[in-house]
């Protein structure tokens, strides 16, 4: 936006991309530690069981196995896994080990071997006598009077209602919905469905432990979260938080899935039991049991609109479940109100959840944080009574989307897991949003020529029909009042900073941007920028990659110690120079003066002087945080052909425009973009974990859990959409998250849109296709 | 259990290996810190293990360690001896095709074989030649530019002072830094 | 995962090669691509014996018809003239829906046979050319048509034997031939939820002289639609006739649920598919279909 700047706004290279494309060994599990011993964990086999006996001896004495844990052998610390600020809003439902089993895969003991195959076997020499419970797989009988109670154990806290399986449960009104829907011209009332999906991060989750020559525990992880692991890990095994060490290294790709201690607690377990280095790394399989996923939701909503549009009350409840443990279950439901219901205006809102166990695959955050699952729901509804009332799609949502302006009352309903903070619209580019992805797809032509195309075709490939939809998001831009980050910066000799933050680049480019924020705020390209992060010994706190809060959280502590290191600088040159320092910037990697006189003095000499002259060290470092989440905006549209015989449904194109505020590096910014988008087509059309009867996963392999690849993705347009947004830094709001949330029932009313159907069940598959033809037919 | 020898080249060395004879290739490989070839389902899905066996693409986790007697290997490591990058990499990075890098070795490599044999691929070529690589954070769009940017470098480069339609992708990766 | 191996051996001659599987016994295991012999873990074999070093990788075209080498990648068969040119080229398209690059390759023509996996893209293909199994056992050589090799999903005929070569014979001379080769997958990339694949020859007329329609996925192993292929012969093809024809071989099938499809949608596919391959075999040969 702004041309006078260096280094933000531009398509630079990824600070760490260079070890990346040569394939240097930057990832959890790219060392080897001699002695590293390999840990397993025995999983349930049963959805909802007790262990009646077990017996370890024989594991114990296989050669080679050098510790067997069970729940007999660990503190009992009933806790959550969810990665979140203290104290965290989930329940404390959660054991390293325990005698109750509440899903398949659910830990039952953990062994330590001098390899794999030797963990292995020692698996199969655990002996366990199970008392089968009755379990619960339906999210519908969870809360049913007399229903088997999940979580029955005395100890766990937080949980709503433990014995009717309800693990959180919130009820927020605006207004009045009821007076709203009797005004209204049109009321429009349905239920949706959504399924469990799974973040399927190509690295698998892996953790190292090792005790270091001071006796403290080292956890070198694929996570998301250090500090929040480095706290939770502390209190499970009973260690002052100092005495443990977590380094966060490369990550494989996280997508929420890591915003959790999924493997650490045990690892660490193991590492103190043996005193070894131990490595446990889930196989593809484990990921689909014993991983988290996203949480499947019944949403009921009805909205109700003037007959020239206007929507009246908005109402939308929700049955989810959070599987066996209610990790994230208050706040990921929460948010499937607060960030979704708003996007429209209207004074009567009510929104309504409960979340359920169930004995299956346990839930978690998942970019979009429960968003996907309430943006199906209302952006179907939405694009059905634009039809209904005979309006464009578009001028529907333009007549009533959020403005400039606005403050949004029900995100102060509903804050993280208790009341939140009103959330002020400072910045707002969906108007543009909408207009230029229309563009982009050719809306106006597009709707007109498929419509008449559906009624006059009689040619031979009559099978296929092609049609266009739209839908819109918004998101957050980190937690109000609860997301906060440090950082720290340091001026080396050759004019170099090591820049240190807590913040955790998962693949994200989290590292990148804050190293374009720091360098553009000290005036030196990015070269000059060391960065290092996510490591609780040596860079400062920061809550973790989540909740879009890296770029404005993290970003915001970058700059605040980028401008006092500023101001040092500017303060030694002032002497160097003998001229004021407000006589002085910092630019072109120099500190210059801003009057005539053309002086100037490199950042290498002004660090050497600082440190053999002056004897000091430039060093400052910042904590940010923000009371307000300014949200992104998004406009998506999909153009898809339906394949009427087969039911196979193809995205042609999918244009995103999106309001990120600032872009700090437009070209990562995009491909946020394109990888949220290809997430959510494979929610839209193909990605499902199935269980069985029995609550086993049906299909937890790639072969059968279907991701899109190169030959299945449409065209995609990218379109960002700038805006100032007055509480980021240099402007920036965030990408990461938000366009995960429109592209599915974008398709979805493309959908309609080529062959009349609605559908109310996502991933929409062939056979549902078909289905609804034939249903279509019959009426 | 006998322990087996293998002879193999790997980025152009010649290596003896004592294996088992049923470790799979991408554990000896990474047991001999090739770190580059990466652990992603282990059932040939992901292609996350991709190296090149006698320049063709394969997945290290569905081959036996002596399947590869007396091949040629080529993993990630190999593919910029002495620190200079395939143009394919520099391509990755210009377009931003590198997100979180795990499954980056694997695209690149098939990237590679594909262009060792199409010089000049069609997209449809390319997004076949990735096909067997899933990235979860990309979308694939600018792996599949970065592909199609480094199959042009590499021709003008083989044709340096020959006139060709060039100009259009340099000028691109030029405006993209 | 298997570390449970003993040995891993590499004959050099078809000889060694069937000593070892008659010394080893069910013990023994033959590896070829290892491509489902890695996925499928199976841990009862103590031995491994790699076949890829028999020269049996070869594809060869002569007056009676076709051979291919059992250990001929997939990736081979894709690229050869000789399969690019065979029936409207269906076996090298087949080969070329077998996965990724990286699987085909490896993955090779008498592994993904032997496999017996009921949705081999192949074995539909191979079945509609009327394909034969060259297999030799230490005591004895046989031929097996491919229509006789399996017996239920995952199992064959083989008893201690291994696939030397597949030989497609030459076809009937004379009048117009087309071929079509079908697949429905969940995504570009996925193992069929249905298969198809057939072959028409017409007279000069238009009439239909010789068909075939093959199925996979669609029951317990890769089968022949026969009495849709009658249906055709004698007539003239249309519209009518090619709804008919899918239908019956609707009837022919008899699919699975599973997590991948449901029985019935395999079932209706199964008409979609050769309504759709026929209409391709046509469209090559330029026999007309009347409205």
């Amino acid at each position: 936006m702004n041309s006078s700047r260096s280094v933000v706004g531009k398509n630079l290279h990824k600070v760490d991309g260079y070890k990346l494309v040569t394939g240097r060994p930057a990832f959890t599990d790219d060392i080897h530690i001699p002695g590293m011993l390999y840990g397993k964990i025995l999983p349930s086999p049963h959805a909802h069981a007790r262990i009646k006996h077990i017996d370890t001896s024989r594991a114990k004495n296989l050669p080679g196995v050098r510790a067997v844990l069970t729940y007999k052998d660990v503190p009992r610390v009933p806790h959550t896994t969810a990665g979140q600020s203290w104290p965290e809003p989930s329940p404390y439902d959660t054991y390293l080990l325990d005698s109750k089993m509440r899903l398949v895969g659910d830990r039952v003991a953990a062994v330590a071997a001098e390899s794999r195959a030797i963990a292995d076997e020692a698996l199969r020499l655990i002996e366990v006598e199970y008392e089968i419970l009755p379990s619960i797989l339906e999210i519908e009988v969870a809360m049913l009077e007399g229903a088997p109670v999940i979580h029955d154990e005395p100890d766990s806290t937080g949980i709503h209602d433990a014995r009717h399986n309800v693990a959180g449960h919130i009820l927020k009104e605006i207004g009045n919905v009821e007076e709203g829907f009797r005004e209204s011209d049109l009321v429009i009332e349905h239920e949706y469905r959504t399924q469990r999906q799974q973040h399927c991060a190509i690295e698998p989750h892996v953790t190292i432990s090792w005790l270091d020559s001071d006796d403290r525990l080292v956890i070198r992880t694929s996570t998301q979260v250090p500090y929040h692991t480095r706290r939770q890990v502390a209190m499970i095994l009973q260690l002052p938080v100092g005495r443990v060490h977590v380094i966060k290294p490369r990550i494989g790709g996280g997508f929420g899935g890591k915003q959790e201690m999924v493997l650490e607690d045990i690892c660490g377990a193991l590492a103190l039991a043996t005193r070894r280095p131990v490595k446990i790394e889930y196989t593809r399989e484990e990921e689909f049991y014993m991983a988290r996923s996203r949480h499947p939701q019944i949403l009921t909503i009805k909205m109700g609109f003037k007959r020239d549009g206007t929507l009246v009350a908005n109402k939308m409840s929700v049955l989810a479940t959070t599987g066996a443990y209610g990790s994230h279950a208050n706040t990921v439901q929460g948010n499937t109100g607060s960030k979704v219901l708003p996007i429209y205006r209207t004074p009567n809102m009510r929104f309504e959840c409960n979340v359920v166990y169930t004995n299956t695959p346990v839930a978690g955050a998942f970019r979009g944080y429960g968003c996907p699952q309430g943006y199906f729901a209302q952006e179907s509804v939405m694009d059905e009574a634009a039809h209904k009332l005979g309006i464009d799609p578009v001028e529907l949502r333009k007549k009533n989307m959020i403005r400039l302006g606005d403050i949004d009352a029900l995100s102060a309903e509903l804050g993280e897991g208790k009341k939140g903070l009103p959330r002020h619209i400072r910045s707002c580019g969906l108007p543009e949003c909408l207009d230029r992805g229309a563009a982009a797809i050719d809306w106006v032509r597009k709707r007109k020529e498929y419509s008449e195309a559906a009624l006059s075709s009689r040619r031979h490939d009559s099978h296929l029909r092609r049609g266009v939809g739209v839908a819109c998001s918004m998101q957050g831009s980190g937690i109000a009042g609860v997301d906060w980050a440090a950082a720290s910066l340091k001026l080396n000799e050759d004019g170099s900073f090591n820049l240190q933050v807590g913040a955790a680049d998962l693949g994200t480019g989290a590292d990148t941007v804050l190293a374009q924020i720091g360098a553009e705020t000290l005036g030196v390209t990015l070269d000059k920028m060391i960065v290092y992060s996510g490591d609780t010994d040596f860079t400062p706190f920061d809550v973790g990659a989540y909740a879009s809060s890296t770029t404005i959280i993290s970003g915001g502590a970058v700059k605040k110690a980028a401008e006092k290191v500023r101001a040092e600088i500017l303060r030694i040159a002032s002497k160097m120079l003998e001229t004021p320092a407000d006589n002085l910037t910092c630019r072109d990697n120099m500190v210059v003066t801003k009057c005539e006189c053309k002086k100037s003095v490199s950042m290498t000499d002004l660090a050497y002087y600082a440190m053999y002259k002056e004897k000091v060290q430039v060093m400052e470092n910042a904590s940010h945080w923000n009371t307000d989440s300014p949200p992104p905006f998004c406009a998506q549209f999909a153009e898809v052909e339906v394949d009427r015989e087969t039911g196979l449904i193809r995205v042609l194109h999918l244009v995103t425009a999106v309001d990120l505020g600032v872009a700090i590096n437009p070209m990562q910014a995009e491909g946020q973009s394109e990888g949220a988008v290809a997430q959510s087509l494979g929610y839209g059309l193909t990605e499902e974990m199935v269980l069985d009867e029995f609550g086993r996963v049906i299909n937890p392999s790639f072969l059968d859990y279907k991701m899109l690849g190169p030959k299945d993705m449409p065209k995609l347009t990218t379109i960002l959409v700038e805006t100032e947004e007055p509480l980021g830094p240099y402007g920036a709001k965030s990408i990461s998250e938000i366009p995960i949330n429109a592209p599915a029932p974008a398709v979805a009313n493309a959908v309609f849109h080529a062959i009349g159907v609605r559908f109310h069940r996502l991933p929409i598959r062939p056979e549902d296709v078909l289905l609804g033809l034939r249903e279509k037919r019959a009426c | 259990m006998v322990d087996m020898l293998i002879m193999v080249t790997i980025n152009g060395e010649a290596k003896r290996f004592s294996i088992a004879p049923g470790d799979l290739l991408l554990d000896v490989l990474r047991r001999e810190a090739y770190f580059g070839v990466k652990r992603g389902c282990e059932t040939g899905e992901c292609g996350a293990c991709t190296v090149l066996v006698n320049g063709k693409p394969i997945n290290s986790c569905l081959m036996f360690g002596a399947q590869a007697e007396g091949t040629e290997i080529l993993t990630i490591e190999g593919v910029a001896p002495d620190g200079k990058l395939d143009p394919i990499q520099t391509a990755f990075l210009d377009h931003g095709a590198v997100q979180c890098g795990f499954c980056t070795p694997g695209m690149i490599l098939s990237a590679r074989a594909l262009l060792a044999g199409r010089p000049d691929p069609t997209e449809a070529e390319v997004r076949e030649a990735l096909a067997g690589n899933f990235c979860r954070c990309t979308g694939y769009l600018k792996p599949v530019e970065a592909v199609l940017a480094a199959a042009q470098a590499n021709r003008e480069a083989g044709l340096s002072g020959a006139r060709t339609k060039s100009g259009r992708s340099r000028g691109q990766a030029r405006k993209r830094q | 995962m298997f570390d449970h191996i003993e040995c891993f051996y590499r004959p050099g001659t078809l000889r060694e090669a069937l000593l070892l599987l008659r010394k080893l016994g069910k013990r023994g295991a033959i590896v070829a691509g290892a491509t489902d012999i890695v996925t499928r873990a199976d841990r009862s074999p103590r031995f491994f014996i790699d076949v890829t070093h028999l020269g049996l990788d070869f594809v060869r075209k002569n007056r009676r018809g076709c051979a291919i080498g059992a250990a001929t990648t997939m990736m081979a068969l894709e690229k050869s003239p000789i399969t690019c040119r065979l029936a409207g080229g269906i076996l090298a398209k087949a080969a070329a829906t077998c996965g990724s690059i990286q699987n085909r390759n490896m993955a090779t023509l008498g592994g993904n046979l032997a496999n017996a996996s009921p949705a081999a893209d192949t074995a539909a293909v191979l079945l509609a050319l009327d394909a034969q199994l060259v297999v030799d056992g230490s005591r004895r050589k046989r031929k097996i048509p491919l229509a006789e090799f399996y017996i239920g999903p995952h199992q064959t005929v083989l008893n201690g034997e291994l696939i030397k070569e597949i030989v497609i014979p030459a076809l009937p001379g004379g009048g117009r031939w087309g071929w079509s080769f079908q697949k429905l997958g969940r995504t570009e990339t996925d193992i069929a939820l249905v298969n198809a694949a057939a072959g028409l020859q017409a007279d000069s007329r238009g009439r239909i002289k010789w068909a075939r329609i093959a199925l996979g996925a669609v029951g317990p192993m890769p089968l022949r639609a026969r009495a849709a292929e009658k249906l055709l012969i004698g007539n003239a093809l249309s519209e009518e006739l090619l709804a008919r024809a899918g239908e019956v071989a609707m009837g022919e099938v008899s699919p699975i649920n599973d997590g991948r499809a449901s029985a019935n949608y395999r079932r209706e596919m199964s008409a979609v598919l050769v309504r759709r391959a026929l209409r391709e075999c046509a469209c090559h040969a330029g026999i007309p279909i009347l409205d």
